[in-house]
């Protein structure tokens, strides 16, 4: 007995060598960090306690990157989980091609960087105001990335169409789980294919909607390539008086803060982003897990 | 059992002797820059000064994608990796790095130029290049709507030609009057936020009066000098193109001067390659930002960026003599104008830049009466986090003026505690 | 009845093919545009390339270009993507299985703490990362930054908290009878895992595979910092960068290598998919 707990000791060793040194201690030496007055440079620093924290929730610009965040993470784990639920299950039914579809859903997740900010970028701010113009559509001609009450749902639309395919992969795995006969039953005894789906599949890979929720939830949060190749953080809007970046979420604002070597200010909005994730994401993980239970 | 673990271990060990083997690091002078443009001339400038000096060999490490420079260069302090000779694009990072920046008061290039990085009297950069800018006509859309560039030298001479060019804009083939981009979202901020904004700072001033943006540095606008320069933001942004100017990147506003489609472009004269990238033919000048209600007809020159030696390095005089000799002999000079196609911050300098608006710049900075850039001495973010939207705001509703006004009145008074 | 069946599938069957063209848009755009020289891209990124014999000639100037190394970056890519996917698969489902098998306190406390960690933002690590990495380093006299092992290291820490996750909620779902009778047949633990549960994993393992391997493949900041813009060891993301000045950005260039290295993830995915279906069949045999 004492051998088999070796064994498992010395399988879970390398990854929590690997992960205590890469993610754990520069974790709390960041945490350190972020009660001095580090500026990314200085040997030497001084401890300062919790003055940061205080002072970023006074700046109207970080409020607003934390609603915009929170907004942001709602549309987006909605609308990626249902595409990525939807492409599954084209893509698992008897169709033709399918295996072709599967990629191709997939194949946006492979552009990355300034190519996806430049494509898009170009869609739509060129080609859609172009297609408005020629269909004499008004709501089309101003580009969504230019007004702030669209940006946000510009980005989840970019978002979905780029993750959908990913999470697609997780819910294909699943489905793939499910003995083949447990639908063809549920088929011979009369149900409709809404009612197998809702009834029948989705119960049983509950514990696919556990990881893809939490997966597409963290990420959403934690958002910032797209973001920066994208939109930069524009348009500018007034919030509580002060022009602030419209679409600006968490990330880019810490991303920025460090740029103008506000470095320990930045560690400290870093923390305040891993508090709201680690609260947001134990909450759905417990609800979900529950969920799970009950089946 | 005892086999598994002995593989597990096996396993483990070759990963350990993987990560062990490390190549062995030569002694060289190591330069980290973030000019694309010019890695090619600069990697065989390198090359060739290494021939030319047996046992030094410099090595050129170039940031592209436009990606946060300060950023990694403190991720190469963090690395012990410090470069030997790095870049500094103002005070703020003047201030941050200065434990890593030695004093080059004695260097030889020192009295031939006037544009080096200076701090409590003792000079600490190297000019990259003079860079600068004003507004950029086509001349041959000017002729034919009648308009004489040498007449604008005024806010209302603007007024005037860009209304006579805008009621023609259909026979001249125009999209807009002017291509300027200004959008948070573009990435463009630094347009606005940074380049015109420094008509404020420095504009109508003598080159070196500094005197409007310490006031600035203290917290306080020059309302009326403000108000001048506001009604001139104004003015280009009603007759700038909306969609390049509300949402429009960097590309698309100097295709559509390329193009022809716009009269006037709001960029500084490293648009060159990228003119001779769109195969532009037609001749460019440069018209001053003159948004005074008197007259102006000075642009704008600036060093964006300076080298700087790191002094705990032990090849630092080895960089220094590197340095030197750029801007000292034929060779450099030949690299910094043919090669890289810079205008060189030094005086002994004769050769001439290929760019049309290169040539106009050298020409202005002969004949004198230009204003300085001033915004390096800003504190860090202050172009991006804080005028930057205060602009895309006053582009999306040109009208406000009294909205922008106060905006920035806001803004300048939170300058100290940045 | 029928009839209307055959009428609801044709409509669904368009829809799908309607919605794999909205997906195929922007991927198209990059190989439209890759036959296009810089002027034609920016012009009239639309339209149709008047000469396709440019791609090959975009593709010729990537790997003549003389200051970026993209052969190379392209190897280096490659050793890096491939090592660091063997290990992260390997010790993930390891310490998955480990994790999953011990009904002890700390083996929850370690899953929490794995899965606690997939919050941490990149940006808080990352400038105390490439210290401690440095200072790790020289206590372990191994080099850690700009070496391709020290990238593989870093990917396994960065890569194992999601890919234990995914194993983990796997695992679980494996009967535990089919490895107790393996212990009863006297295979130890070790190789009960190798022979018995390792190959059951194979559909899951191929989904942590495509995920980790583009994630890798495609990223750029970690290499950055840790290899450095044009240091000995580069890798795809960091030397397309090269083509991208401040202001000067060479877009055939850019799209023509964004293209290259998208080829052989798409090819892999081809070839993998036919690995998923096989592993369903082989576990519903069994």
């Amino acid at each position: 007995m004492r051998r088999q707990s070796l064994v498992k000791v010395l399988f879970v060793l390398p990854c929590v060598f690997a992960f205590t040194m890469v993610i754990l201690v520069p974790f709390f030496y960041g945490l350190f960090f972020s009660m001095t007055n580090w500026n990314g440079v200085s040997e030497t620093t001084k401890f300062v306690g919790f003055l940061h924290f205080g002072k970023v929730f006074t700046q109207p610009a970080f409020i607003h990157a934390f609603l915009a965040s929170a907004a942001y993470t709602a549309i987006n784990v909605t609308l990626v989980n249902a595409a990525g639920f939807a492409l599954a299950l084209v893509v698992t039914g008897n169709l033709r091609f399918r295996n072709f579809y599967r990629a191709g859903f997939f194949a946006p997740y492979l552009i990355g960087g300034i190519v996806l900010g430049y494509i898009w970028q170009f869609l739509f701010n060129s080609a859609i105001p172009a297609l408005g113009k020629a269909l004499s559509i008004e709501a089309l001609q101003v580009s969504f990335l230019s007004r702030a009450d669209s940006v946000i749902w510009a980005m989840s639309f970019v978002n979905t169409w780029q993750y959908a395919g990913y999470i697609m992969l997780i819910f294909i795995a699943a489905i793939q789980a499910i003995p083949a006969s447990l639908m063809e039953a549920a088929k011979v005894d009369g149900a409709g294919y809404f009612r197998r789906v809702f009834h029948i599949l989705m119960p049983m890979m509950a514990n696919a909607f556990t990881i893809s929720l939490f997966l597409t939830l963290t990420t959403s949060f934690k958002q910032f390539d797209m973001n920066f190749t994208l939109t930069n953080g524009g348009p500018a809007t007034r919030f509580l008086d002060q022009p602030v970046m419209a679409s600006q979420l968490l990330a880019m604002d810490i991303f920025n803060t460090a740029k103008a070597n506000r470095m320990a200010e930045a560690q400290a909005k870093a923390v305040v982003l891993f508090v709201a994730l680690v609260a947001v994401s134990l909450a759905q993980v417990s609800i979900n897990k529950k969920k799970e239970v009950e089946q | 059992m005892r086999r598994c673990i002995a593989t597990f271990l096996i396993l483990s060990l070759g990963l350990a002797a993987a990560v062990m083997a490390a190549p062995a690091k030569p002694a060289t002078i190591t330069m980290f820059q973030l000019k694309v443009e010019i890695k090619d001339a600069l990697d065989a400038y390198a090359a060739k000064y290494g021939a030319a000096n047996p046992g030094v060999t410099v090595k050129v490490e170039t940031l592209g994608g436009g990606a946060d420079f300060a950023g990694a260069l403190k991720a190469k302090i963090q690395a012990g990796q410090m470069p030997d000779i790095f870049v500094i694009e103002g005070a703020g990072q003047y201030n941050v790095f200065k434990d890593y920046i030695a004093d080059l008061s004695d260097q030889p290039w020192v009295k031939d130029t006037d544009l080096a990085f200076k701090a409590n009297g003792k000079v600490y950069g190297f000019p990259v290049a003079i860079e600068g800018y004003g507004l950029a006509y086509n001349a041959d859309i000017l002729k034919k709507a009648g308009v004489d560039p040498a007449s604008l030298t005024t806010r209302a001479a603007y007024e005037t030609a860009f209304a006579a060019i805008d009621a023609k804009k259909k026979d001249l083939g125009l999209d807009a009057v002017v291509s300027m981009a200004a959008s948070v979202s573009g990435g463009m901020w630094w347009v606005a936020g940074q380049h015109n904004l420094a008509a404020y700072w420095g504009g109508g001033l003598k080159f070196d009066d500094t005197s409007v943006i310490q006031k600035a540095l203290k917290g306080q606008l020059d309302d009326a000098r403000f108000a001048q320069y506001a009604k001139y933001v104004q003015l280009l942004f009603k007759y700038a193109d909306k969609n390049i100017l509300l949402n429009g990147s960097y590309d698309n506003q100097v295709s559509s001067f390329a193009q022809g489609k716009t009269a006037f472009l709001h960029q500084g004269n490293w648009v060159d390659p990228n003119l001779k990238q769109l195969g532009v033919a037609f001749k460019i000048g440069y018209a001053p930002h003159a948004f005074l209600d008197v007259e102006q007809k000075g642009l704008y020159l600036f060093a964006p960026s300076w080298y700087c030696v790191n002094p705990k390095s032990p090849n630092a005089a080895a960089a220094k003599a590197f340095l030197a000799a750029m801007a000292g002999t034929a060779e450099g000079h030949d690299y910094m104008v043919n090669q890289a196609g810079m205008i060189p911050a030094f005086k002994s300098v004769k050769l001439q830049p290929k760019g049309q608006l290169s040539q106009a710049l050298m020409a202005a900075n002969a004949k004198g009466g230009n204003y300085g850039v001033f915004f390096g001495m800003l504190p860090d973010g202050a172009g991006q986090n804080v005028f930057g939207p205060i602009y895309d705001l006053f582009a999306q509703n040109p009208a406000k003026i009294d909205q922008f006004i106060s905006d920035m009145k806001k803004a300048v008074a939170g300058l100290p505690s940045m | 009845m029928t009839r209307v069946h055959r009428g609801a599938r044709v409509l669904a069957e368009l829809a799908v093919v309607a919605l794999f063209a909205l997906f195929m848009i922007p991927f198209a755009m990059v190989v439209l545009n890759s036959a296009k020289t810089a002027q034609g891209i920016i012009f009239d990124p639309l339209s149709w390339p008047t000469d396709w014999g440019r791609l090959p000639r975009n593709i010729g100037l990537i790997f003549s270009n003389s200051t970026v190394r993209y052969a190379g970056a392209f190897l280096d890519s490659a050793l890096i993507t491939f090592f660091s996917l063997v290990v992260i698969v390997l010790f993930s489902s390891m310490c998955a299985w480990a994790l999953v098998r011990t009904r002890k306190a700390w083996a929850t406390i370690l899953f929490f703490v794995f899965v606690a960690a997939m919050v941490i933002p990149f940006q808080v690590l990352m400038f105390p990362l490439v210290r401690w990495m440095r200072i790790l380093g020289d206590f372990l006299h191994v080099r850690l930054l700009q070496s391709i092992p020290g990238m593989v290291f870093a990917y396994l820490g960065f890569g194992c908290p999601l890919s234990i996750f995914i194993f983990h909620g796997f695992i679980k779902n494996i009967p535990y009878e089919l490895e107790e009778s393996a212990t009863i047949d006297g295979c130890g633990q070790a190789r009960t895992f190798f022979e018995i549960v390792f190959p059951l994993l194979q559909p899951i393992i191929i989904t942590v595979l495509i995920l980790n391997g583009i994630w890798i493949w495609n990223d750029y900041l970690l290499p950055l910092l840790m290899l450095g813009s044009s240091g000995a060891v580069q890798t795809i993301p960091i030397a397309v960068t090269a083509f991208a000045g401040a202001y000067l950005k060479q877009w055939d260039l850019i799209l023509t290598s964004t293209l290259i290295a998208m080829l052989p993830v798409i090819v892999l995915y081809l070839f993998a998919q036919r690995y998923i279906i096989r592993g369903m069949i082989e576990g519903a045999i069994k």
